[in-house]
């Protein structure tokens, strides 16, 4: 060879400044307002969730990096962080800490680690560590305390959503005001109740383009659409899609559960897909499901379509004959 | 044709190499569905191993007979009739087992565990193989069911055999003895089976 | 022998002797079985009916079969009420017993379901669901108690509690024993729940 005129390089050709732990401190960040308003709301038993949860999840990720032989500094990608952070703003505030701790451990090894690690897992880590403990403590993780700031005196409290459930009609002071929907005024998950701490986190993840507008938008609007077509029909037995959007926890899973890079779609009709598969199913399970809530149970069955979605949604490469596989 | 296993290997074989649950992957309807409680798995286990057993050695007694057109449809009436044995038995005199396995035991006929080996083993060998190689099998499956139950009846119940083992201070995973939790545990177990092997592999080589 | 009649001739001898041993076999389980079918349901009816001597089939039909139950004077005291319906997951099975008046429901029992272990399965559970059950004013339907109270003082006559985390399976329960009453209370008007002619034949 007397010269090298083309030098021919193998992908990726162009390098952006992102990188994984720079992404996952933008998120963390993100959840910085939700995580005060929680303990605004929860006080000091959201502050024990909080640390228990993440410190948990690096304790269990640190054991499996150490017996798995891999580097120990991606410990501090902050994926592990993230994933205790977002398990604990699905929690009840009234969870023992000892659940919390198997719900962490088994969000880092059954939900990430047992697939090989981070970019490998299937599922939600968080939503897999909130599964296990749904499944495995179900009374525990649907007794619900009124947040500090409401001045109730009672041992128990039901969330918007399961008052929606489990009243026979609507008129018996069932549904709460949107405005403390918004605010995050009523029972439920540490971290879900805030919608506006939620979105202005979230707003910050669009803006720096952390996260892909198109999950958010195909979900909210999906849900908008099934479960306003069963309100316009009757008012009086169905709640309002607005209602719908801001209870529970379906602003959290749109923003920041189901736009989790590695179990979320690659192209574009494919993200449109998942994401309307995911509103569609939330108000199916919402409507007409055994759980008062289904924003967990959608995400999750909705990540296992991904690989399957990706396969059909893959892009024609140019040049590539119409049909030709 | 390989050389003859001894005897001792034969038996052998069924508990680790060719484990039919952790090995071979075979019978996972009923090691995923009975095995909620000890009691369960073990009778699914005792039922299983007397149709297989009794099978084996109809199969390698009348190997000969059969011709081989209809060879699988012999196997499934003989097996049939052992697990209708089985199932009018269990329900005579153990009715609440039989009421907890429910349909399982019938459906021990469809068992692959049963079927794969008079198709691979005992149509080929002599009865005495076969009862050995039966034997094996039999005490691998129940293995494999006494563990996955013993796991799934402690953190799902914290009892063992209906006996409270764990204090009061265990809060029961109540999933353990849910479907997720037997598919849980079956996961885990395989991946450890995997790396034993892996590991034991390694060394002698 | 040609190859064909080989065949037939073996599946037919296999099928012969599994069949008569499936038939022996059937013969020597099937009176046992029969009988431990009938000794659940005697003793599910001394259960919900504690001073019960003796008892007797007096009505059946695809729902439900009622059973009537004499003391020891060989008095009525009341009907044993085997049915069944949907539960959460599959069909739940149970037996209740009720005064000779239909007003008042003695106590029940769950003889089979398959509701989510450690949840909707408490409905076999004593201290978290059937005790709640015993000595409820059934002239009107049952009605559940929702959210659960802890103690069954704190019910009304005519409620029964609910096991937290279970709505669902609670009030299938509810809904089983509330069909069957009003379905019973129907029949007993139209004179077809009385021993007396099954007594004479």
């Amino acid at each position: 060879m007397k010269q090298n005129t083309f030098v021919l390089k193998s992908s990726p050709h162009f390098r952006d400044k992102d990188s994984v732990s720079k992404i996952m401190y933008t998120v963390v960040l993100s959840l910085i307002p939700a995580v005060i308003a929680s303990v605004y709301f929860f006080r000091l038993k959201a502050v024990l969730i909080y640390i228990t949860c993440v410190a948990t999840c690096l304790a269990t990720e640190a054991v499996f990096l150490k017996v798995r032989k891999k580097d120990l500094r991606s410990l501090w990608d902050g994926s592990a962080i993230i994933t205790g952070m977002l398990l604990a703003m699905t929690l009840p505030p009234s969870l023992s800490l000892d659940l919390v701790i198997i719900g962490s451990v088994m969000a880092i090894a059954l939900g990430k680690q047992v697939f090989g690690g981070l970019g490998y897992n299937v599922f939600n880590p968080a939503l897999v560590g909130r599964a296990f403990l749904q499944l495995a403590f179900p009374v525990a993780m649907t007794t619900w305390i009124p947040p500090v700031t409401l001045n109730v005196n009672t041992a128990t409290f039901a969330t918007p959503l399961g008052n929606l459930k489990f009243q026979s009609s609507l008129t018996q002071g069932a549904l709460i005001p949107l405005k403390d929907l918004f605010w995050g005024n009523v029972g439920g998950c540490l971290g879900e109740t805030s919608a506006a701490a939620l979105l202005l986190g979230a707003l910050f993840l669009l803006f720096r383009r952390v996260i892909d507008w198109r999950i958010p938008a195909g979900v909210i609007s999906s849900l908008i659409l099934f479960t306003g077509a069963f309100w316009l029909a009757q008012p009086d037995s169905y709640a309002s899609p607005l209602f719908h959007v801001l209870a529970g926890g379906l602003i959290i899973g749109a923003f920041f559960m189901a736009t989790d890079m590695v179990t979320s779609p690659i192209n574009p009709l494919g993200t449109w897909i998942y994401a309307l598969g995911i509103g569609v199913l939330v108000g199916l399970i919402r409507l007409f499901g055994g759980f008062p809530e289904g924003v967990m149970f959608s995400i999750l069955f909705m990540n296992t379509f991904v690989p399957l979605i990706n396969r059909y949604t893959r892009p024609r490469i140019l040049g590539e004959r119409r049909g030709a596989s | 044709m390989p050389p003859k296993k001894s005897l001792g290997a034969e038996y052998l074989k069924g508990l680790w190499d060719e484990n039919p649950v952790f090995r071979q992957l075979l019978g996972m309807c009923p090691t995923l569905a009975v095995t909620n409680a000890v009691i369960n798995g073990f009778a699914m286990g005792l039922a299983t191993a007397f149709v297989l057993i009794l099978s084996s050695l109809v199969v390698s007694s009348i190997k000969k007979l059969i011709p081989s057109q209809v060879r699988i449809a012999t196997y499934i009436v003989i097996i049939a009739s052992f697990v209708t044995i089985a199932d009018r038995f269990l329900a005579a005199f153990f009715p609440p087992i039989s009421k907890a396995l429910g349909p399982y035991v019938p459906l021990i006929v469809v068992n692959c565990i049963i079927l794969g080996r008079q198709e691979a083993f005992s149509s080929k060998n002599s009865i005495g193989r076969s009862l050995v190689d039966a034997l094996g099998m039999s005490t691998g499956f129940i293995l494999a069911l006494l563990v996955l139950s013993s796991i799934r009846e402690l953190l799902g119940a914290g009892t063992f055999l209906s006996y409270q083992v764990l204090g009061s201070w265990f809060k029961p995973w109540i999933i353990m003895i849910l479907p997720a939790g037997a598919f849980i545990t079956l996961g885990v177990l395989l991946g450890l089976a995997i790396l034993i092997e892996t590991k034991t592999k390694t060394r002698s080589s | 022998m040609s190859l064909s009649a080989r065949m037939i001739v073996v599946l037919t001898v296999v099928g012969l002797v599994s069949g008569s041993l499936l038939a022996v076999v059937g013969l020597l389980t099937k009176d046992r079985i029969e009988m431990n079918r009938q000794q659940e349901i005697q003793t599910a009816i001394s259960q919900v009916i504690p001073s019960t001597k003796t008892s007797q089939k007096i009505y059946e039909d695809d729902s439900l079969t009622v059973y009537e139950s004499r003391n020891e004077s060989k008095n009525a005291v009341g009907y044993a009420v085997y049915t069944s319906g949907t539960g959460f997951q599959d069909i739940i099975t149970l037996m209740y017993g009720t005064d000779p008046s239909l007003s008042n429901i003695k106590d029940l029992t769950i003889l089979e379901q398959k509701e989510t272990p450690g949840l909707g399965a408490k409905i076999t559970d004593q201290e978290a669901f059937l005790r709640y059950w015993k000595n409820r004013n059934c002239e009107q339907p049952l009605s559940l108690r929702k959210p659960a109270v802890d103690s069954p003082e704190n019910l009304d006559p005519s409620e029964v509690n609910t096991i937290t985390g279970a709505t669902i399976s609670s009030e299938k329960v509810l809904d089983i024993v509330n069909a069957s009453l009003e379905r019973l209370k129907a029949i007993k008007e139209q004179g077809k729940l009385s021993s007396e002619e099954k007594n004479a034949s």
